[in-house]
């Protein structure tokens, strides 16, 4: 299973229920604190999406201790980085600094998880920024089909919504708004604190229960009631738009991290896509690399027909999407990427991964696991990632559960996920490009 | 700083006698991976005329089938060691890189030595990654992001300097690159002279040397290519650019000209320069200023590309179009104190502690501490760079600071471009 080199993993819970994973790495000259919050876009509503990625912002915007300008500072000043990000499940911050620093970033995580200043003029100052931030994603189309596929699949769960929120939120949100949502979900029974890096476990556990057990229990993570009915009919969208070659992206509901088809659902995105995602270093996140060996590159790319072709299976809390995404060769239409695709997933369907493609799979998760953990701030991201997933032991047991899927549970799941009428599927189809060479 | 700590910041070298030079460097402790490069001097500034984009495409096809592995088998053979192999190309040379668990040294290192010397260039991958360049080609006009730099490099360089182009060649040029032109290139280009293998790797020089002569001996040829001409950059006040791409939501703003090349004397303090300007993420003044205090975009930054001929700096935003205006007036203002103002002691104070701060946090891991052994290695820098670079960083003056922007950031003949919802 992934193995880290340090010292062993400690998680413990202060009174308040604030959850803490310390991962010591004595030999690490550096050390990083990531804080997960279990709120994300799957917690809005209609009206307020874009919630949690603004008051991700506003983070940055002033607590008690560190007003405006005084965190970034406080932080960058003795060489460390800090940044957040948001997604549909959870939002995280880290700071990794040099190690002798680590006070740095305990005394802000402590400031700021309940007493953020969210300040009305700061609110009304940001709404430019992260109308840029959305207005620069519009600016790739993969951003725009994305987010059509995820609106055309999910028409109730939140899910239907990408976390920078609708436009029309953006402009309307308040400051009222966004501190009554902080105030709601922000606090130390809705977080997990995670700090990898070179530490004494002991001194540092005192110094956590010192720094975070005076903070108020607090922080709601209610459950999504919300669930998607079940699709019955495929649904389609066209976008057009300035671009390079066509596209398309296919998105077939796909089970969620505690679903027992979860590990040969990451298999089936393996032996198609070729990423090992949970089980690779560095490949939890963000857009696939080539995959040579892979079904659908070899499907798409290798005869011509495609210049990318990838499969993404990233299970989320709530039932998600397994997608595949193919962009077609000049001149190549995409009825026929379409077509070509459908045959693969069929065939994956109808008689299962090879012995081969099983072993290399297998050999492929085993060897990524083992160099998964390098570097505390990397340790702290992944053990906060899949603390959002799962309990303690998730990571090992969905490392042994995928290990020991056998190939008939991938084929059955294969046929399981790829039908037809439970598919959305969007097509980009390029306006002409101006200019020239 | 305790010894642990200075390790992966000192590399040795040693060149060997058909001209290759192998450079070694610890990786940092409680690392169980290595990184290993080969850099050769065949960036796409050596691409001839009329086969624009044949650099790349030699990059692309490297890590594509070599020796007796075809692309599936090299792949599959990657997959069961737990590597990656890849290539990056830039005007003047071409990385090939091969990562993986230490334990893998020998079969790891035997593929970089395959992809480097025995790329396979197979007719079905040569066609593959045509398609996949003519698709960046079309990219590189539709994305606005990619339109502006590309654009505004041909704003700033001359025709036919080596940093004028991004490489990716035009499509009449494509049609005309071949296996022949493939393989000459390649044998003309990937030489040991001016070549180096740079290995992030707890075995010892000794190792890292036998494994460059016993490897990387079965060159086609030694001499390096001649270094391409260097026309001058003009100067002087420039007009800005707008090019309209209809359809997109943001203005992609590019500001800058030429500037220092990476082993300039004064590279210390522009880079001090830069960190100042837009380098220091959150505490840099086109951040603080146009995000922080005017709210007016996302991301507003700096950079300086030196390179070994020279080099060239850009402040970047990503704004709306009607912000856009105000966006250029604040950078451009800003980059204009660069160079006419003295920096404030307590600021400069304060960028100066923080680069230096960020060490460790650069050598975290076995990929982050090999890109200082690549630029000490490549650039010809002293052995003890990075170990020397909080003294040097600190023997920066303000003045100097100033000189160095006048230099290397200037605002004088600066060239402006923007790509997007411009309005017209």
């Amino acid at each position: 299973m992934p193995q880290r080199s340090g010292r062993p993993t400690q998680r413990f819970a202060l009174k308040n229920g604030l959850k803490v994973i310390l991962a010591p790495e004595p030999k690490s000259l550096t050390a990083s604190v990531w804080v997960w919050y279990r709120v994300g876009s799957k917690n809005e509503w209609r009206g307020v999406t874009g919630a949690s990625h603004w008051v991700e912002h506003m983070l940055f915007q002033g607590s008690p201790k560190y007003g405006k300008g005084k965190l970034d500072r406080a932080v960058i000043e003795v060489g460390g980085t800090l940044n957040a990000f948001t997604d549909t499940d959870f939002t995280a911050y880290f700071i990794t600094v040099p190690r002798q620093h680590l006070a740095v970033p305990l005394d802000i995580e402590s400031d700021r998880m309940t007493r953020a200043r969210i300040a009305p003029e700061e609110v009304e100052r940001e709404r430019t920024v992260i109308r840029s931030e959305r207005e620069g994603n519009e600016n790739w189309p993969e951003f725009r089909v994305d987010e059509e596929l995820f609106e055309l699949a999910f028409r109730r769960h939140p899910y239907h919504w990408d976390p920078l929120g609708f436009p029309e939120d953006i402009q309307r949100l308040t400051a009222v708004d966004l501190k009554s949502y902080y105030q709601r979900f922000y606090g130390t029974k809705n977080a997990v604190l995670v700090i990898a890096g070179g530490f004494d476990p002991a001194a540092l556990r005192r110094e956590v229960t010192r720094q975070f057990s005076p903070l108020p229990e607090g922080g709601d993570d209610p459950v999504v009631t919300t669930t998607e009915p079940e699709q019955r009919g495929e649904r389609r969208s066209e976008l057009t738009g300035p671009g390079t070659t066509p596209f398309l992206e296919i998105g077939w509901k796909a089970p969620s991290t505690s679903d027992a088809r979860t590990p040969a659902t990451l298999l089936v995105d393996v032996i198609l896509g070729g990423e090992a995602r949970l089980f690779s270093a560095g490949g939890v996140w963000g857009r696939s690399h080539e995959h040579p060996s892979s079904r659908l590159y070899r499907a798409l790319v290798d005869t011509g027909l495609a210049v990318r072709a990838s499969s993404e299976y990233r299970p989320k809390v709530h039932p998600s999407l397994f997608t595949v995404h193919a962009r077609a060769a000049k001149g190549v239409p995409l009825a026929r990427l379409e077509e070509t695709i459908d045959s693969e997933l069929a065939r994956l369907g109808r008689t299962g991964p090879t012995p081969t493609e099983m072993n290399d799979a297998r050999t492929k998760i085993r060897r990524g696991a083992a160099v998964a953990y390098e570097g505390a701030t990397f340790t702290g991201f992944r053990l906060g990632y899949l603390s959002m997933l799962g309990g303690p032991g998730f990571e090992s047991d969905l490392f042994h559960r995928v290990l020991t899927t056998k190939a008939s549970q991938v084929k059955a799941e294969a046929r399981e996920l790829f039908q037809t009428d439970r598919r959305s599927l969007v097509t980009y189809e390029p306006t002409e490009v101006t200019g020239g060479n | 700083m305790g010894t642990e700590r200075t390790d992966p910041l000192r590399v040795e070298r040693e060149e060997l006698p058909n001209g290759l030079t192998v450079v070694r460097q610890p990786p940092p402790a409680g690392a169980s991976t290595f990184s290993a490069t080969f850099v050769a001097p065949s960036g796409w500034s050596y691409d001839r005329a009329g086969l624009e984009g044949l650099a790349r495409v030699t990059s692309d096809l490297l890590p594509s089938g070599a020796g007796k592995r075809s692309r599936v088998e090299l792949a599959r053979f990657l997959d069961s060691r737990g590597g990656s192999l890849g290539s990056h190309a830039d005007p003047e040379s071409v990385d090939v890189s091969v990562h993986g668990p230490s334990t893998e040294w020998e079969p790891l290192i035997r593929v970089l030595a395959d992809a480097v010397l025995r790329p396979r260039f197979d007719p079905e991958d040569i066609a593959r990654v045509k398609r996949q360049m003519h698709e960046r080609q079309l990219r590189e006009l539709s994305q606005p992001g990619e339109r502006v730099e590309r654009e505004f490099l041909r704003e700033v360089f001359p025709v036919g300097h080596p940093y004028r182009l991004t490489g990716l060649g035009t499509s009449s040029a494509l049609r005309r690159i071949g296996r022949p032109e493939l393989r000459g290139f390649h044998s003309s280009h990937y030489v040991p002279e001016g070549a180096f293998l740079v290995v992030t790797t707890p075995r010892p020089l000794a190792d890292v040397r036998r494994a460059g002569r016993r490897l990387f001996d079965d060159f086609a040829q030694e001499k390096a290519p001649p270094t391409p001409a260097l026309p001058s950059v003009p100067t002087g006040p420039r007009a800005a650019r707008s090019l309209a791409m209809e359809g997109n939501s943001q203005v992609e703003v590019r500001l800058g000209g030429a500037s220092l090349a990476r082993a300039d004397a004064r590279y210390p303090a522009l880079f001090l320069a830069n960190e100042i300007l837009g380098g220091r993420s959150m505490l840099c003044r086109l951040f603080q200023r146009v995000r922080e205090r005017h709210g007016l975009a996302y991301h507003a930054s700096s950079d300086v590309q030196p390179m070994r001929w020279g080099g060239y700096w850009h402040a970047q935003a990503g704004t709306g179009p009607e912000r856009a205006q105000k966006v250029v007036k604040l950078v451009r203002d800003e980059v204009r104190r660069m160079g006419e103002e003295l920096v404030r002691p307590s600021e400069l104070e304060l960028i100066r502690e923080s680069a230096i701060g960020e060490i460790p946090l650069e050598i975290e891991t076995t990929s982050g501490a090999h890109q200082l052994a690549l630029d000490v290695a490549y650039n010809a820098l002293p052995d003890t760079y990075y170990l020397d670079w909080p003294v040097t960083l600190r023997s920066v003056s303000a003045r100097a600071l100033r000189d160095a922007a006048q230099q290397g950031l200037s605002a004088e003949g600066a060239v402006t471009v923007l790509a997007g919802p411009v309005p017209r």
